[in-house]
C-alpha cells in the first residue's frame, strides 16, 4: 500500500473519532491526540489544550493532560500532527504551495502554548478555546445551524482567526501547524524521542534536495530529519531516488536504528558525508 | 498499517461499554413491580382468519396478543352454563383445537388464566414469555398480566448489583417504549421498583451507583442482554421510603403568593397530600381532612396540598367553599405538576406523613390510620422522633467531605513557625465558607484560623497557620487541624467538618521514620544499575524510559486525583463563554429602568430554573441576573441547577444540545422557553415572561 494512501486512511480515523458522537456515543474520557474542539457537537474526546486550561483554572497541576501528552508524544511525536490530527488534514487539503520554512518563527507555537497557560492561570479564562480555529470550524459554526450561537462579537472573532488560517494555509503549506499549534508545540518536544519516526541511511543520501522538496513543511529531512518541526507525514520517503529514507516504529537510541545516529553515520567510500 | 490497526483499536475501545446479560426470572421473587397490566379490548371477531374448532359456546369474544412478530390469537368463550373459557392459538396455525384450552383460576368477580407463549422479536432471538390474562366477568376486555423479567449482574463503580429489564408495553420486544428497568442502586439487596420506586427507570434514564452514573446505550430486543455506557452524573432518585428525608418542596402558596418551603416547617408534623378536585376519594376524603387540621394544627400539625388540578378556578371555588387554610401548591399542569414529578406520583390520592425532623414516616394514611399516625408523631418529644421501622439504609452521594486535608503528621516547632495544610477538592462542587484553625493547642499556643472563601471544583489551596506563643513553651504537643467548609449540590447545602492530627516536635521535624525504607532505596539503585548497564551508549533510550515511566505516572496521578472524570465533565457540558460562542460576563448584571418596569410589571407567576455549572465563566452572571429579576417581582421564583449534577433534568428541559449541556441557560418553567447564554440576557427575560398566558 503506499503510503500516502495509509495515511489517508488514518488521517479519516482521525476525522471518525472527531465526530464518532454521530454513533450516540456520549463524552469518554479520552484526551484527543491533536486539536479537535470538545465542544464540537459530534466530539467523544477531550481537546488537550481545552482541560489543560481548564485544570490550570481549578488550580491543580494537570497531570492527566501532562501524562496523556507524553504517552501521545512518545508514541508518534507530531506524527499526530502529520497522521491523525482532523484540522491537520484540514492544512493537508489547503496545503497548495510548500515555501520555505521561516525558522524564526517556528518557536511562535511554543509561545502560543506558553501563553495560553498563563492567561489561564492569570486570568483565570480559556483565551486560546476564543480564538482557536479549530472550534471555530467545528464549534461556533455548528452551533450557529443549532441555533444555540448567535452571529456575535465573539463569533465575528472566531470566524475572524478561522479566516486567517484558512488564507495562511492557502499561501504556506502547513501554516497552523507550522507556527501557532500549541498542540503540534507541544508534542514537537517529543519528535526525537518518540518510537515512531524517519530513518534515514547516511551512507545512501546523495543531499540531491528531492526530499527537501516534497516536505509539505518546507524543512530539510536529510539534515533536519524528526526534528520539532517534521511532522512525519513521510512524503520524503518516496521522493528519495536512493531509498535513503524509510519511516516506521523502533526503539529510539536502539543501535542502528536511530535517526540522528544513522544520519551522522560515518560516509560511505563513494558519498559524500551527510551535512547536520 | 499498524498505526490502522492501533488506531482501529482505540476506535473500538472507545465504542464499548459494559455487557450485562441477562436470564429470565419470574415476577413472583421480584415483586409485583416487575409485570405490567395492560388492557386488551376483546372483538366479537378474529383479527386474523381461524377456525374453532370447540364446543357451541353462548358468547365469544376474541383478541390478538403481539409478541415480537408472532400473533396469537384468544378466544374468550361463555358456555350456555355461564362457565367462562379461554382458548390461545399457541401453535398459530389458525387453528384453536380442544387441547389449546386453558385451565382457569376463578376469583371473586374475575376469571385467570396462565399461559406460556412465545416472543420471536425481530434482531433477537426467540423467548418463552408467560402471561397471564385475567378477564373482569362481564367485561369486553381482559388485562394481560406479564412483561418477562430478565435479571442480570453488573459491575458499578466496583460494587456488584442487580439489574432488571422488564417488558413494560408487552409487546415481547426489550427496548420499546413503555419497557423499564431496576437496578439495586443502594445495594440493599432489594429492588424498590414500583412506579415511584427510586430504583425503576425508564429506558432512557440513567442511574447512579455510588458515584458513578450510567445509561443504557444497547438492548438487545430478545432480552439476552444490555450494554452500558457512563454518562454525565445522574443524581439518585430520592428514595421515599419511610425513614427517609422527604424530598424538598419549594413553590408559591395558591392564591395567596407567599413563597414557602417544606423545610420552613420544620418542627411540625406534616400531611404532604397530593390531590385534585377532580379526583372523587380527594374530595369525599377532604371534610376528614379538615376535621384533623381544625383538631391538631394548634399542636403542630400542618397539611401541604399540592394540586394536580388544571382549571384554577375549580380549585379557587373549592378552597374558598371548603375554607381550606392550609397551603396549597398549584401549577395547573395535573400529572405534569413539577412537585408531583419530584415525589413521582402516579396516582392520587397519594399521601406522605411526616415527622417534626422532616423524615417520611408514613405514607398513604387514611381515615383512623391518619389519625393514629398524626397523634403519635404529634406526641413524640421533640428532638426524641419515634424509631425508624428499619434502619434507613445509607446511600451513597452528599453528603461527603469533599475536601482532601494533607497537613503533616509531624511539624518542627522553630521560630515563627507556621503549618502548611493543603486542601485539595475532589468534587465538581465548589467548596465554600474554609475555614482553617488548629484546636487543642496548649493554652500558651495560640495560633489564628485562615479563612478560604472558596475552592473551586477539583481546585486546592493551601493554608499557612502561624503558631505563635511556641518559643516559651520547650515542649512537643499534639493539636488538631480542624477543616470546616460547606458545598451545595442545586438547592441543598451541605455543612462538613474534617479533622487531621497534628504532633509539633521541638527543633524541627525528626525524619519521618519509615517514610522511606533503605531498602527500596538498594531496590531503585540495584534497578538504575541494571538499566545503566543494559542501556549503556544509549541516552535517547534511558530519556524515554524515564519519559515513559514519568507519563504514566502522571497519568496514574492524575487519574486518582479525578482528573479523568472531570475532563470527561468538561467535555459532557458546553460553556458556551468558554468556547466564544459568546462573551463571558464577569460583571455585576443591571437592569435597565426599561427591563426593571417591564419584568415588575409581570402580573403572573413564573418559575425560572438557572442552569449552570461550575467552571461556567458566564453562569454567575445569569444567576445574579435572574436573582434580580426575582427581586424586582416576587411572582418570579427561580431555582438553581446544577447542569452537571442534574443531567437528566437538564435532558428534560431541553437544553441538550447533540448531548451536550448547554451553560449557561435559564428554562421559564410555565412555557418551556429556554433562554441559552447571557447576550441581551434581561431583555430575553422580559420577552419570555412576557408570553406567559
Amino acid at each position: 500500500m503506499k503510503l500516502r494512501t495509509l495515511r489517508r486512511g488514518t488521517q479519516s480515523l482521525g476525522i471518525l473519532l472527531g465526530v464518532f458522537g454521530v454513533t450516540g456515543i456520549g463524552m469518554t474520557h479520552l484526551l484527543f491526540p491533536g486539536l479537535h474542539c470538545y465542544a464540537c457537537p459530534l466530539a467523544i474526546t477531550v481537546c488537550p489544550v481545552g482541560l489543560m486550561q481548564n485544570l490550570i483554572i481549578a488550580g491543580t497541576v494537570p497531570f492527566y493532560f501532562l501524562g496523556a501528552i507524553a504517552a501521545y508524544g512518545l508514541l508518534l511525536g507530531r506524527g499526530w500532527c502529520g497522521w491523525f490530527c482532523p484540522f491537520g488534514t484540514v492544512n493537508d487539503l489547503l496545503a497548495f504551495r510548500k515555501v520555505r520554512f521561516v525558522r524564526a518563527l517556528s518557536p511562535l507555537k511554543l509561545l502560543v502554548l506558553a501563553g495560553t497557560a498563563v492567561a489561564a492561570w492569570r486570568l483565570a479564562d480559556t483565551w486560546f478555546c476564543k480564538l482557536c480555529p479549530a472550534a471555530s470550524l467545528t464549534a461556533s459554526l455548528p452551533y450557529l445551524g443549532l441555533g444555540v450561537a448567535e452571529v456575535n462579537a465573539p463569533f465575528l472573532i472566531h470566524m475572524g482567526t478561522l479566516a486567517a488560517v484558512v488564507v495562511g494555509m492557502a499561501l504556506v503549506a502547513r501554516f497552523w501547524c507550522r507556527y501557532l499549534c500549541p498542540m503540534g508545540g507541544i508534542l514537537s518536544l517529543f519528535n526525537r524521542l518518540s518510537f515512531f519516526g524517519l530513518r534515514l541511511r547516511g551512507d545512501r543520501c546523495t543531499e540531491c534536495g528531492l526530499c527537501a522538496r516534497s516536505c509539505p513543511m518546507g524543512i530539510t529531512p536529510d539534515r533536519e530529519i524528526n526534528s520539532g518541526d517534521c511532522l512525519k507525514c513521510g512524503e520524503c520517503v518516496p521522493s528519495c531516488g536512493s531509498s535513503a529514507l524509510s519511516i516506521g516504529f523502533s526503539l529510539p537510541g536502539a543501535r542502528g536504528r536511530d535517526p540522528l545516529r544513522t544520519a551522522r553515520a560515518a560516509p560511505g567510500p563513494d558519498r559524500v558525508p551527510p551535512r547536520q | 498499517m499498524k498505526i490502522a490497526l492501533a488506531f482501529v483499536l482505540l476506535v473500538g475501545l472507545v465504542a464499548t461499554g459494559q455487557e450485562v446479560r441477562l436470564e429470565p426470572a419470574s415476577s413472583a421473587e421480584l415483586g409485583d413491580w416487575a409485570q405490567s397490566l395492560v388492557p386488551l379490548r376483546l372483538r366479537s371477531t378474529p383479527a386474523q382468519d381461524v377456525t374453532f374448532d370447540g364446543p357451541a359456546l353462548a358468547l365469544s369474544q376474541w383478541g390478538e396478543v403481539v409478541l415480537g412478530t408472532s400473533r396469537y390469537t384468544l378466544l374468550l368463550g361463555v358456555r350456555a352454563d355461564g362457565q367462562a373459557d379461554l382458548w390461545v392459538d399457541a401453535n398459530r396455525d389458525r387453528r384453536i383445537s380442544a387441547d389449546e384450552l386453558l385451565v382457569g383460576v376463578r376469583g371473586p368477580g374475575y376469571v385467570e388464566w396462565s399461559v406460556d407463549l412465545r416472543s420471536t422479536p425481530s434482531g433477537g432471538a426467540p423467548f418463552p414469555y408467560p402471561l397471564t390474562v385475567v378477564w373482569p366477568e362481564g367485561r369486553g376486555y381482559v388485562y394481560l398480566l406479564g412483561g418477562a423479567p430478565r435479571r442480570g449482574t453488573l459491575v458499578a463503580d466496583g460494587q456488584i448489583v442487580t439489574f432488571v429489564l422488564v417488558d413494560g408495553d408487552l409487546d415481547g420486544v426489550y427496548g420499546t417504549k413503555g419497557d423499564f428497568y431496576a437496578v439495586d442502586v443502594d445495594g440493599d439487596g432489594t429492588l424498590h421498583g414500583d412506579p415511584d420506586g427510586h430504583e425503576r427507570f425508564a429506558l432512557a434514564e440513567g442511574f447512579t451507583v455510588g458515584e458513578k452514573s450510567y445509561r443504557l446505550s444497547q438492548i438487545d430486543p430478545g432480552g439476552a442482554q444490555v450494554r452500558l455506557a457512563p454518562t454525565g452524573y445522574v443524581p439518585p432518585k430520592p428514595p421515599l421510603l419511610p425513614g427517609y428525608p422527604a424530598p424538598e418542596l419549594r413553590f408559591l402558596t395558591f392564591p395567596a403568593g407567599q413563597p414557602l418551603a417544606l423545610s420552613d416547617l420544620r418542627g411540625k408534623v406534616v400531611l404532604v397530600d397530593f390531590w385534585a378536585t377532580w379526583c372523587g376519594p380527594c374530595m369525599s376524603e377532604l371534610p376528614f381532612l379538615l376535621d384533623l387540621y381544625a383538631a391538631h394544627s394548634a399542636r403542630g400539625f400542618e397539611i401541604v396540598g399540592v394540586s394536580l388540578d388544571t382549571s384554577e378556578r375549580d380549585l379557587r371555588a373549592v378552597l374558598a367553599g371548603r375554607d381550606i387554610r392550609w397551603p396549597v401548591a398549584f401549577e395547573g399542569k395535573s400529572w405534569d405538576n413539577s412537585l408531583a414529578q419530584l415525589y413521582r406520583v402516579y396516582q392520587i390520592p397519594t399521601s406522605y406523613l411526616l415527622d417534626r425532623s422532616g423524615i417520611i414516616r408514613y405514607r398513604d394514611l387514611h381515615g383512623e390510620d391518619l389519625v393514629r399516625g398524626v397523634e403519635e408523631l404529634l406526641s413524640a418529644p421533640r428532638g426524641e422522633e419515634p424509631r425508624l421501622p428499619s434502619p434507613p439504609v445509607v446511600i451513597a452521594g452528599p453528603p461527603r467531605p469533599i475536601l482532601e486535608v494533607h497537613a503533616p503528621a509531624e511539624v518542627g516547632l522553630t521560630p515563627g513557625g507556621a503549618l502548611v495544610v493543603r486542601l485539595v477538592n475532589t468534587a465538581p462542587y465548589e467548596a465554600e465558607e474554609v475555614r482553617v484553625s488548629l484546636t487543642g493547642l496548649p493554652t500558651e499556643v495560640s495560633a489564628p484560623s485562615v479563612e478560604i472563601a472558596s475552592i473551586p471544583a477539583f481546585g486546592e489551596r493551601e493554608a499557612r497557620l502561624v503558631l505563635v506563643g511556641t518559643d516559651a513553651l520547650g515542649v512537643g504537643f499534639a493539636a488538631t487541624v480542624a477543616v470546616v467548609y460547606h458545598y451545595c449540590v442545586a438547592d441543598a447545602c451541605f455543612e462538613i467538618r474534617d479533622t487531621a492530627p497534628v504532633v509539633f516536635t521541638v527543633g524541627g521535624a525528626p525524619p519521618p521514620a519509615g517514610a522511606f525504607p533503605l531498602w527500596w532505596l538498594v531496590v531503585a539503585l540495584g534497578v538504575g544499575v541494571i538499566l545503566a548497564a543494559l542501556l549503556r551508549g544509549r541516552v535517547l533510550a534511558v530519556v524515554v524510559v524515564l519519559l515513559v515511566g514519568l507519563a504514566g505516572a502522571s497519568l496514574v496521578v492524575g487519574v486518582l486525583r479525578g482528573q479523568a472524570t472531570q475532563a470527561w465533565r468538561i467535555g459532557s457540558v458546553l460553556c458556551t463563554s468558554c468556547v466564544g460562542i459568546e462573551e463571558a460576563r464577569s460583571e455585576a448584571p443591571t437592569l435597565s429602568p426599561a427591563e426593571r418596569e417591564a419584568i415588575a410589571r409581570f402580573s403572573r407567576s413564573a418559575h425560572l430554573l438557572v442552569f449552570h455549572t461550575p467552571w461556567c465563566r458566564s453562569c454567575p452572571y445569569a444567576k445574579a441576573l435572574v436573582a434580580e429579576a426575582a427581586r424586582a417581582n416576587p411572582r418570579i421564583t427561580y431555582e438553581l441547577v446544577d447542569a452537571d449534577e442534574e443531567r437528566s433534568r437538564a435532558e428534560r428541559a431541553g437544553i441538550i444540545q447533540s448531548g451536550k449541556v448547554v451553560v449557561p441557560a435559564v428554562l421559564v418553567v410555565e412555557t418551556g422557553q429556554v433562554l441559552f447564554g447571557t447576550t441581551n440576557l434581561a431583555s430575553r427575560l422580559a420577552a419570555a415572561l412576557g408570553e406567559i398566558r
